[in-house]
């Protein structure tokens, strides 16, 4: 396998384009559009330089990578369209990296772009009875979080502690929803409004409009081998039968789950484990997942999440520095754009480029990524 | 909250008229079993693999668990307890059009399943973990030719 590389990062701001309250109104198309053309200005490569592309979209409709590119050019290269829920862009990434380091290609695109409304959004995931009997996701979450605040004795105080930890990482952050925003306290999250008890909505992610690409290539590709970061650790893992899945009517625990399958097989390929990282991602939509992602991930045993997360261990400046960027709650989910937006965090950091958020001397990270199906993914990157 | 006692439907096939006239349609067919005389109460009905032995809710013709292609329908235990559960605040978007705010929950049943469900029969918010519930049948919206859809859910035991 061929040692691959991340040449560059575009990121278009999380935030509406939507043409309200003199916001800018922009197409989900030109918001992808810009965020290539930000990564290819990165890498310093140009458009004829790219070999393949992958590109996501969660809620976009048909053909929306297309559509993107095709403002940029009329490439005549493969381009396919992943769409893995949540996950989407993370799975662009990693079929580029794999195109690369099986030598079928020297340099790809993946990015993900979308624009989605605020509030609950109709799932397509789910038949229409289940849709018609009040199935939704932050419902699904938050039964979910039940489970796993009986079983871990977290605590909404915990999860409170999240998402005020995020917030406070996004407003250092130009690229997040909640850039400049106000910072939080505990109190305010336990007393905003409840969507689906336990959860609040300030612990909620905001849906939210943005793009995110990568240049993805092989490391002899690269136009400067300085701070070069690479991809060493790739894995993909759906469910496995007999995990409680909620949503799937199955018994009692009996298998990994797919963040734990995910997690084992890039901490086998990479050769490094929890401990050895710098700084990290965990994906949660909903402040709580932050809490199991860490267990489930190897970053600390069962039911510890919660005091570590109130000892400050994972922010910055703590042991294990994670979402650095604001997490989904405070960068703002634009679903299809979110698994590279996690990747574009992290290389900032390993390239030094974090700005006040920087983790000093970072050289190596760990992302985990997850989705409706359920999906997980595993990266793990080393400047 | 209708029961089945009351308005005495026999099959919930589509022809079935209620009590008050109108058609009542299932949300799907085949998730719950037609009683075949007025004392019988439906049951939802579960896959068993004959293989492993495993139950699954829906009826599922593959076990999911040893790929077994021959699977028996059985019927699942009406009563069960309340595994997790929360309120929903805010209306899920387009198909719902019951009450708000309402209960979700995971039921897990004696043969092992853990069947998701609106938990109706109280209100809101005052269902907990391990309190025993058991199946009932509902009117959960009419359809645009006035034709109710009928979902299943679960209520508090009575004593």
């Amino acid at each position: 396998m061929k040692e691959v590389a991340i040449a560059g990062m575009g990121f278009v701001k999380f935030g509406r384009y939507d043409g309200q309250k003199g916001r800018p109104y922009k197409e989900i198309y030109e918001l992808g559009a810009d965020a290539i053309t930000k990564a290819l200005k990165y890498a310093d490569m140009e458009w004829k330089d790219i070999q393949v592309a992958y590109g996501a979209s969660m809620f976009g409709g048909l053909g929306v990578p297309n559509q993107c590119t095709s403002r940029l050019g009329m490439p005549g290269f493969p381009i396919t369209t992943v769409e893995g829920a949540c996950s989407s862009s993370q799975q662009a990434m990693r079929q580029a990296y794999l195109d690369i380091a099986n030598g079928m290609y020297d340099v790809g695109l993946a990015f993900g772009t979308e624009k989605i409304p605020p509030g609950l959004i109709a799932d397509t995931l789910s038949p229409v009875w289940m849709l018609r009997m009040g199935f939704n996701l932050p419902g699904t979450y938050a039964l979910g979080t039940r489970a796993y605040m009986q079983a871990s004795g977290a605590t909404e105080e915990d999860m409170a502690r999240v998402a005020v930890m995020e917030r406070k990482n996004a407003i250092m952050n130009p690229n997040a929803f909640w850039y400049q925003g106000p910072e939080i306290t505990v109190e305010e999250v336990l007393n905003s409004r409840m969507i689906a008890s336990p959860i609040r909505f300030l612990m909620a992610c905001a849906n939210a409009d943005g793009a995110s690409a990568a240049i993805v290539c092989s490391k002899d590709k690269l136009k400067s081998k300085a701070k070069a970061v690479t991809i060493v650790g790739s894995a993909h893992a759906t469910a496995t039968y007999g995990y409680d899945n909620l949503g799937n009517s199955v018994r009692e625990k009996m298998n990994p789950n797919c963040t734990e399958l995910a997690c084992k097989q890039v901490w086998e390929m990479s050769g490094y484990g929890p401990e050895d990282m710098d700084v990290i991602q965990l994906y949660e939509a909903m402040s709580p997942s932050f809490l199991w992602d860490a267990e489930d991930c190897g970053f600390c045993k069962p039911g510890e999440a919660g005091k570590l997360v109130k000892e400050g261990y994972f922010e910055i400046g703590g042991k294990m520095p994670a979402n650095t960027d604001g997490g989904l709650v405070g960068r703002g989910h634009p679903t299809g754009a979110t698994g590279l937006a996690q990747i574009a965090e992290l290389f900032f950091q390993l390239r030094g480029e974090a700005g006040p958020r920087q983790v000093p001397g970072a050289k190596i990270a760990f992302n985990h990524c997850s989705g409706g199906g359920p999906n997980a993914l595993c990266h793990v990157l080393k400047r | 909250m209708i029961h089945f006692n009351e308005i005495q439907i026999n099959g919930l096939r589509r022809s079935k008229m209620s009590t008050n006239g109108k058609k009542q349609i299932p949300c799907r067919d085949g998730l719950w079993s037609s009683p075949s005389s007025p004392d019988e109460k439906p049951q939802l009905m579960g896959s068993k693999c004959p293989n492993c032995g495993e139950v699954f809710f829906p009826v599922n013709p593959v076990c999911i668990n040893c790929q077994n292609q021959t699977m028996n329908d059985i019927k699942l235990s009406r009563k069960g307890k309340i595994y997790s559960f929360t309120t929903m605040m805010l209306p899920p978007p387009q198909w719902y059009k019951g009450p708000v705010p309402f209960d979700l929950g995971f039921v897990e049943l004696p043969e092992g399943v853990r069947v998701w469900t609106r938990l109706l029969g109280a209100e809101a918010g005052t269902f907990k973990i391990g309190q025993e519930v058991e199946l009932d049948i509902d009117v959960m919206q009419v359809d645009a030719e006035g034709s109710e859809i009928l979902g299943y859910c679960f209520v508090p035991v009575k004593k």
